[in-house]
């Protein structure tokens, strides 16, 4: 590799980091879901946290995407942390803004963290293993950019649209359509907001000190990039200790004073390479012998690594973080339902949404009927933030199968549309006693109406009138019922979720008889 | 209406007359004015031509549209199903209606549902969006309360007031386009029905008196047309459907202006009474329009 080139790997990084960010960022806030599932998948793919929990679970395109990346890095060490994650980008840009208010914003090299990074890398690990996503949901880069721009930007930006839409329509033009935002809700908001405010603080002051000591991430691709191919070093020979390259180092591992790098923080900006004025800093092959390196300086990640490991008491504190107990007997109680998170379907149960789920929200932002809602508590502390189905916003649209297919942790596994509509992910229940055709002795029917499996229908009652009944063999659990139940305070029909998803009986068809045909006379 | 509203239509009225009693034809006010059949009925032909008959029988649309005027075709895009299930009225039907509306000089045609699913997915999925977009109309939502304005239903009694999407307000011609089906709660769904979609808070009509809110809503404004589409007709599991096992094959079509004589005309076809439907009966006895078929002057046509 030519010096020339090396140069250019600064505005290199720059590019890339933007092509994927934008994108990443649209997937987020497209009101038309117009970007397809499989260019949805290629993206996301290359986020390591979830891809990791996918393969878990389910093979295809993030295999290829989980291994690019572990490739990327053994190859050229943590561009992960400079392209393709967009927490990172976000950080870029936030530093970037603060260099125009900090004229002489210098950075110097600092002790790396790395006891406390991997202290939180191992707990973060373990508690996952154990079956609780909180801590890793509370830092996983990828998931925290998510919720930042489902919660906090996605309703701007929508508020936008829908002011320019409405104005449009005041002229006559009907050309874009409002599109519905979410019920307002302060919980998913205000920890997105408050994490923003924390990374933004932590990289206006201090550049990438997320990413090298609460970022899981960052700390994996850390011990990772120790084996990479291509290392940024300082040649001994024309390093001229100016000292440049640590000013630029928004991730502070450079002491040029003693010519180390610490790579298990270097986040490969390559800021370094082009702020030298005489090529001291040199983008190369560890095997080559071109240049004068100090190895002996070089800190070494790994030992602190194996000692976190090693700790004891994570393992007696496992048990603590297991998911809360789902398994419980279905109809334990009619409150006590209700209260239940549902899972969506391909999710298999709550056990398995809630040990994978990484509270990403891409299923809350691309749900087009938006029924998928963040929680909060519902799955207990081990799940928090992880979407559940909120049939008092909306319903699960039988047809649609977009969450499964777009699900970048494996949560929600794929499933075609056909079998989509054979998953029962909850049972409805009728509460007669509470039912306007009882109460008030009218027609309503509005549960039935939705129904579309016709597991509620209709018999006659008192006379003329018709009744719901339940038939939740083809029941789905879609709450299309819930959702259109007119009744108040309580909703006289409500679906109880299934802990582990069944299967549901195909709806019964049987053909309509013919009453009138175009042959006949009309009957009137 | 409101008072603003009041003046702004008898206003835009004033000037509508008066400028056609200055350079129109005064005789295609006369031609227009009488009507001569209470109900036409049409079987045996596609919809489009079943309308095209249907409407010639009632004097031809110029009879009920007029040069600039503001029409509103309210379809039926209720479900998230494709058009072969029948429980949204037929793409090609409203595509028609929408023709014959701009070639008798219509300024602009709108179509729009206040669906049950989610609004986007009903407009595509029903072809509806596609057809009333390709034949000329433009396409609006009826899935945000900003659209629906204040309305009082002097006529009403359970439901008196309401909220009404603003297209229907400002319109010049309303032609109401349901299709006909079964329907779990109401027994059928047909034009009175339809009606639903006008108006934002559909949970009240359910949670208080279906029937009695059906009736009193259609004592507020009467369509100036009903079509009625029953080509493909869903006899079974409305008013959403389960499959196409559900729909049998009516090639049928009900055009009227009286939206009572036209809905028992329909439950006849589904092979309900029409005096066990009680919004039908309800609705005649606050003289909403007449059921009673047997004494109205009804065109039959086979194509």
């Amino acid at each position: 590799m030519s010096l020339f080139t090396l140069g250019k790997l600064k505005k290199l990084r720059v590019v890339v980091s933007l092509i994927l960010f934008i994108p990443v960022s649209f997937l987020f806030l497209d009101p038309w879901n117009s970007i397809p599932p499989q260019a949805s998948n290629f993206l996301v793919s290359l986020q390591i946290i979830p891809s990791f929990q996918k393969i878990l679970v389910y093979s295809g395109v993030t295999i290829a995407g989980l291994f690019f990346v572990l490739a990327l890095t053994l190859a050229f060490g943590r561009v992960y942390c400079s392209t393709i994650c967009p927490l990172g980008t976000l950080q870029d840009l936030i530093i970037r803004v603060s260099k125009k208010f900090q004229k002489r914003k210098r950075y110097q090299y600092k002790k790396p963290h790395y006891a406390l990074h991997y202290w939180i890398f191992t707990a973060v690990t373990a508690s996952s293993v154990a079956g609780s996503m909180a801590l890793m949901n509370l830092l996983e880069p990828f998931s925290n950019f998510g919720r930042i721009l489902t919660n906090a930007v996605d309703p701007i930006f929508l508020l936008g649209y829908n002011t320019v839409a409405s104005l449009l329509v005041r002229l006559q033009v009907y050309a874009l359509y409002n599109i519905p935002v979410r019920d307002f809700s302060l919980v998913p908001l205000l920890p997105s907001l408050l994490f923003l405010a924390v990374v933004a603080y932590m990289s206006y002051k201090h550049g990438r000190l997320f990413c090298n000591t609460l970022c899981p991430a960052g700390a994996f691709l850390g011990l990772a990039s120790r084996l990479s191919l291509f290392k940024i070093a300082i040649d001994e020979n024309t390093c001229t200790e100016c000292g440049a390259c640590e000013k630029v180092c928004k991730a502070n591992c450079i002491e040029s004073s003693t010519k180390r790098i610490d790579y298990g923080s270097c986040v490969n900006c390559f800021n370094c390479i082009s702020s030298c004025p005489t090529e001291g800093v040199v983008y190369r092959n560890v095997f080559s012998k071109k240049h004068a390196i100090n190895h002996d300086l070089v800190n070494q990640p790994r030992r602190k690594f194996v000692g976190a490991l090693a700790l004891p008491l994570l393992g007696i504190l496992a048990p603590a973080f297991k998911p809360a107990d789902t398994t419980r007997a279905a109809g334990s109680g009619y409150d006590d339902n209700r209260l239940r998170p549902i899972t969506p379907p391909g999710s298999k149960s709550v056990r398995h949404f809630s040990s994978l789920c990484t509270a990403c929200h891409l299923c809350v932002s691309a749900c087009p009927t938006q029924v998928l809602y963040p929680s909060f508590l519902e799955y207990g502390l081990t799940g928090v933030f992880q979407p559940r189905m909120n049939y008092s916003s909306s319903y699960c649209n039988y047809d649609c199968n977009l969450c499964s297919q777009i699900c970048p942790s494996g949560a929600i596994l794929p499933v075609d549309a056909p079998a989509k509509k054979e998953i029962q992910i909850g049972k409805a229940n009728f509460v007669k006693e509470d039912c306007v055709v009882v109460t008030n002795k009218k027609d309503c029917a509005a549960c039935s109406e939705h129904c579309p499996t016709k597991a509620v229908h209709t018999v006659p009652y008192e006379g003329k009138l018709l009744i719901p009944q339940l038939d939740n063999d083809i029941c789905v659990g879609c709450g299309a019922c819930e959702h259109s139940c007119p009744t108040t305070p309580r909703k006289a029909i409500y679906v109880s979720p299934n802990p582990v998803h069944l299967q549901a009986k195909k709806p019964k068809v049987e053909k309509s008889k013919d009453v009138f045909d175009s042959k006949q006379d009309f009957p009137f | 209406m409101d008072r603003r509203t009041f003046f702004r239509k008898s206003i835009g009225t004033s000037i509508a007359v008066g400028s056609y009693m200055a350079f129109g034809k005064y005789t295609d006010l006369i031609a227009a004015a009488p009507i001569t059949y209470d109900l036409v009925a049409v079987k045996g032909g596609t919809p489009d031509v079943m309308f095209d008959k249907g409407i010639e029988a009632l004097g031809g649309i110029g009879a009920y549209v007029k040069k600039g005027q503001k029409v509103v075709i309210k379809p039926n895009i209720g479900w998230d199903v494709p058009p072969e299930r029948a429980a949204n009225t037929n793409p090609l039907l409203v595509s028609t209606i929408i023709k014959r509306c701009l070639d008798a000089g219509a300024k602009e045609v709108y179509v729009f549902d206040h669906t049950c699913d989610t609004w986007n997915r009903c407009y595509k999925n029903s072809g509806i969006e596609s057809a009333a977009k390709s034949a000329g109309a433009k396409i609006a939502s009826g899935n945000f309360e900003i659209y629906y304005h204040d309305i009082t239903i002097p006529g009403g009694k359970t439901l008196t007031s309401a909220k009404e999407h603003e297209l229907v307000l400002d319109s010049d011609v309303f032609i109401n386009v349901p299709v006909l089906k079964h329907h779990s709660g109401s027994t059928l769904t047909c034009a009175m029905k339809n009606l639903m979609g006008n108006v934002w808070d559909r949970k009240f009509w359910h949670r208080t008196d279906l029937h009695q809110c059906i009736a009193d809503f259609a004592t507020f404004r009467k369509p100036h047309l009903n079509v009625v589409d029953a080509y493909m007709v869903m006899k079974t599991n409305g008013p959403r459907g389960v499959s196409t096992e559900d729909v049998v094959a009516m090639k049928s079509l009900l055009i009227s202006a009286d939206i009572v004589a036209v809905d028992a005309a329909a439950a006849k076809l589904l092979g309900n009474n029409p005096n066990d439907i009680r919004h039908i009966q309800l609705a005649a006895e606050m003289k909403v329009g007449r059921k009673d078929l047997d004494k109205l002057n009804i065109k039959r046509i086979t194509v």
